[in-house]
Formats: structure tokens, sequence, C-alpha cells
């Protein structure tokens, strides 16, 4: 017996007979050849299931099923709030990642007197190709993403989407939009201006005045009694790390129950 | 006895493997587990034998012998059967008309429609960027409190609670000494419209979807829109050349007229518009 290996299904006849043109040999043979030493047969199933899902024949919704909605239901256009929400809240985190690369959290004094945090500020408006542009679209994105999440917010009360399955997201909601408020906050402390400076005195008092908890509350946010270095460093950390991480991961699942429960119908 | 019991009751739900149908019939009349029946016999045998069965085909498997546990994990199990079993008929029982194409593919045509819409809201958001650059005010000084202190705008509504404190009430046995701190009552009346707004979908229940069709909870989101407003206005109120109490006054009274306002209206166009909903509803859904 021969050790040569036997082609058992005779492959190459195979591949005269099919008569394929260039682009298909070399697919054909690059798939056999990554087949044969990664078993992408084991994983067919999944791309299958994978192409489906993305090209989902979608259900007749409700309103299309009863012929509800020969008169326009003026409320659609405001359905896409939400997506709205998404994408500035994306666009956010683009510009503020390329602005991470050139801010620094520290309020130690610069040679002109001003605090690093705020002349690190100076520096990406008025040196750096595109800073302002970069800052300009960072601010703007979260203002607008916050109208757009206040408006979706509004939106669903009136279409009374938050009924019977939907309590879960509601809640959601809620939590989503006291964290885009915190993060906000978060931000708008970072340029230690005046503004800066004097709405963290007022975070400060606020939770100073909270009994219990309220000063072990101040020290774990700010850092302490009045503000400074440690403060500036803790809103840095929740404005860049711990906030994206938490906001994403919720959004991911609202925006997944909503896919799950499907969007609610005018009936 | 008790343990025989449980495996018994479990026995007659799992019931089409089992393969004695008599003994299975008894205990499925619902009667007390039968001491003659021959699983319970085989779990009695202390005595003679090892009581060790060799596996056969009616031997139950492991995940249906997990299927049967008794306990929450049961009843789990059993509830999952029955809305397996329920989704089972009503689709079976459903008039849901089927055609060839029931809506537009992702992709291309849903991918490409998103990406023009996604695509002009970016550039709308880097023209306004473009149009109305954002400011620098001065480096943070502790010495210099600025004459006029404000957050975001988003904020506003919270900042303007935090000022509600002409409205903390003051107690005639403290001699106007007041039980909460000022800012405390602030940090509350936040907690509490937060709250509130948290704990609607406990309170307005049914499947009402139009505000038409619910003037009252409609006419209360509105008055919490207008409150919304009024009450950001209260944080800036240095800025509003209004008497203080005349302000405090609005913040309160302009969201109930403004709902009563909506509500009026609603009731208005309701009979009219239900009307023709329920004739187009009715039309298509004959009642039965
Ligand atoms: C970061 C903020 C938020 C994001 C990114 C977001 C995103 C979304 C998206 C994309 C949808 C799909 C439907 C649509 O676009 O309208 C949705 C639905 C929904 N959202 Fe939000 N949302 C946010 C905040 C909120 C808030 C503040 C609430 C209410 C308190 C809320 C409650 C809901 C509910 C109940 C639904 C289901 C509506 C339906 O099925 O018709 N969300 N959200």
């Amino acid at each position: 017996m021969s050790l040569e290996k036997r082609d058992e299904f005779d492959h190459h006849a195979w591949l005269k007979e099919k008569d394929l043109t260039a682009i298909e040999r070399v697919f054909l043979t690059t798939l056999v050849v990554l087949d044969k030493r990664l078993r992408i047969v084991d994983y067919l199933e999944l791309l299958e299931d994978a192409y489906y899902k993305i090209n989902l024949q979608m259900p007749k919704s409700h309103t299309e099923q009863y012929d509800l909605d020969n008169k326009f239901w003026y409320w659609y256009p405001l359905y896409s709030l939400g997506f709205f929400s998404v994408l500035a809240y994306i666009v956010a985190a683009v510009s503020g990642a390329l602005l991470g690369f050139y801010y620094a959290p520290s309020t130690a004094s610069t040679a002109a007197g001003t605090p690093v945090a705020y002349a690190s500020i100076k520096t990406i408006m008025q040196d750096i190709q595109f800073g302002f542009a970069l800052r300009s679209i960072h601010r703007w994105s979260a203002q607008i993403m916050m109208a757009a999440v206040f408006l979706h917010m509004l939106r669903v009360y009136f279409t009374g989407s938050y009924k019977e399955p939907r309590e879960v997201n509601w809640l959601l909601g809620i939590i989503l939009i006291s964290l885009s408020m915190v993060f906000g906050y978060t931000g708008y402390l970072l340029p230690w201006n005046q503004l800066a400076f004097w709405a963290g005195q007022i975070g400060v008092k606020m939770s100073l005045s909270v009994p219990i908890v309220g000063e072990w509350g101040a020290q774990m946010l700010f850092g302490g009694f009045s503000l400074g270095q440690p403060t500036i460093i803790r809103m840095y950390i929740l404005h860049v790390f711990i906030l994206p991480f938490v906001v994403t991961a919720l959004i991911a699942l609202h925006v997944g129950i909503v896919w799950v429960q499907g969007i609610a119908e005018p009936h | 006895m008790s343990d025989t019991d449980t495996t018994d009751d479990a026995r007659t739900d799992g019931g089409e493997e089992t393969a004695d149908s008599e003994s299975t019939n008894t205990r499925a009349d619902g009667g007390p587990a039968s001491e003659t029946s021959g699983t319970s016999s085989e779990l009695r045998s202390d005595g003679g034998e090892t009581g060790i069965v060799a596996p056969d085909d009616e031997v139950p498997t492991w995940s249906e012998r997990k299927e049967r546990k008794a306990g929450l994990s049961r009843l789990t199990y059993e509830y999952f059967e029955r809305s397996r079993r329920e989704d089972q008929e009503l689709r079976q029982e459903s008039d849901y008309v089927e055609r060839d194409v029931l809506g537009f593919p992702t992709w291309p045509h849903e991918i490409i429609r998103n990406g023009a819409i996604s695509l002009f809201f970016v550039g709308m958001m880097i023209l306004i960027a473009a149009a109305l650059p954002p400011s620098l005010e001065m480096p943070a000084n502790p010495s210099a409190t600025p004459s006029i202190i404000l957050p975001d705008w988003y904020l506003y509504w919270s900042f303007g609670l935090l000022k509600l404190n002409p409205l903390n009430p003051g107690l005639a046995v403290l001699d106007g000494g007041k039980i909460i701190s000022d800012q405390l009552y602030g940090v509350l009346a936040n907690i509490v419209v937060v709250g509130a707004v948290a704990f609607l979908p406990f309170l307005n229940k049914g499947s009402a979807r139009r505000p038409v069709e619910q003037p009252f909870w409609a006419a209360i989101g509105v008055g919490g829109a207008v409150f919304s407003f009024t009450i950001a206005a209260l944080a800036v109120q240095n800025l509003i050349p209004l008497p203080l109490s005349l302000q405090l006054n609005i913040v309160f009274i302009a969201p109930v007229v403004i709902g009563t306002m909506t509500y009026a209206l609603l009731k208005t166009l309701r009979e009219g518009y239900m009307y023709g909903l329920n004739r187009r509803y009715y039309m298509l859904r004959p009642p039965k």
C-alpha cells in the first residue's frame, strides 16, 4: 500500500468538471485549505444562522396586520430619537477619545499661573490642528445627545411605550438618563475653569447635605470637602473610564431588550 | 412516603415515556400514590436485593430526571411547557396572513436608508459645532465667586429643585427653625421627582397608547414637561426680572393650568377620534 494520501472523493476531477473561473477557483482553493486546517465546516451553521438573521424578513407589525395605519401614525418620526441618541453618543465617544490624547487632568499651576488642565484645553483650542473643531464637536454632540434623550423619553411617555412588557426598559432608561447627566457633569468639570469649579462646589455641598452617607459620598466622588487635584482626577476617571463602559453596556442592554420585545405599536 | 409521592406525581406529567400505562393511569387520576405500583416497590426495596437495576429505555435520562425535580425548578419547567403550548395554540389559531415578502431585508434596504439618515444627523452635528464654537471661560479661581453659577442646561431642572428652599417649611415649635436643611430639602426634591418618573409604569397600566385614549395621563405628561421648564427657570431666577414669590407660584401653577388645558382639549378631540379608530378596527375585526 502506498503511503501517499488518497483523494477519496477525487476532488481534482470534481474541480475540473466544475469548470470554474479564476476567482472561483482561488476562492474554493482558499476555502479548502482553510477548512483542512481550521474545520470551517463546523462553523458553517453559525454563519448561515447569522446570514439569515441579518437578512431577516420582518414579520408584519401590528398596525400592518390590522391595517390600522391607513391614517398615518404621526408619532413615527419621533421613534428615531432613540437611535439619534445612540448616534450622538458614538460621535461624542470618538471625539472624546481623540481629545483624551491631549488633555491632562491636573490642577497644578503652569508657568502662566493657570491650572494644567485649563492650559491643556487652551492648547487643544489654539495650537493643535483641528483641536478647536474636536472640542466643539465633543461638546455639541454631548448636548445634542442629552436633548435627544429627553425627547426620546417624552416620545416613550406619550406613545405609552413604557407599558406592560417594557417596564424594565423604562427603568433602565431612567438609569441611563441619570448616568448621562453624570457623564455631562463630570465632563463639565474637566476644563477647570470658573464654571467648572463652582459647579463642582455645588456638587460637594449637595452631597455633604445628605445625612449619614453624605460625607463619605463627598470623599468618594470629589476626593474631599474642598476641590482640588483629587477632585479632577476622580472626575477624569469617571468621565473617561468608568462611565463609558457602564453607559455603553447599558445602552447595548437597552437596545437589546427593544430588539427582543419589538417596538411598541399603537393599537 | 413523601418521597414516593413526589416521584409519582412527577411521573404523571412526564407521562409520555412511562412504560406501564396501567400504573400511570391510576396515578394520573390524582389518587394517592399506590403502594403496589412497580416503581414504589423498587424504591422501598431495602431488603433482599441490591436495588440496582440495569438502565433500560424506561429509565429517565439525566435531563428528564432534572425536569422532574420537585420545587421551584419543576414549577419553572412546567411554566415553560405551558407557555410553549400556549404559544403553539395561539400560532395555530391566528389569522396571521403570510406573505411572500413580509418586510424589507436589513441589507441592503434598511442599512442604506439608516446610513443615509445617520450621515445626515452626524453632518448636522458637525455643522452646528462649526457654526457655534464653545468658549473657554476664565480659569478656576476659588477666591472669586462668579455672579452666575450654572451647570449645563440639561441640569437646570435639578438645579432649580435645589433652589426650592423658600418652600422648606419652618416649624413654629422650633421658632421657625427647619427640620431638614435647605440643601437636603433640594436633594430630597430631586429624589422624589426622579422616583416618581421611574414609578410611572406601575401606576399607569393597560394597553392604551394614544394620548387621546388617556387624556388624564397625557395631561400629567404635558404638566410634567412644562414643570421641567418652569423649574429650570427657577435655576436662573437671578436673570429673570420677576419677584421670587411670583416666580415660585408660576413654577407650580403653570404646569397645572397647561395640563388642564391639555385634558380639556383631548377630551374634546376624543369622541371623533375614537369613533374613527374604532370603526376602522371593527370593520377589520368584527366582534365574534
Ligand atoms: C442614553 C440614553 C438612551 C438611549 C441611547 C436609548 C436608546 C433607545 C433606542 C435606540 C430605542 C429603540 C426605539 C427608539 O429609537 O425609539 C429605545 C427604546 C426605548 N427606550 Fe430608550 N434610550 C435612552 C434613554 C431612555 C430613557 C431616558 C427612557 C425612559 C425613561 C427610555 C425608555 C425606552 C423604552 C421604554 C423603549 C421601548 C420603546 C418602544 O418599544 O416603543 N430610554 N431606546
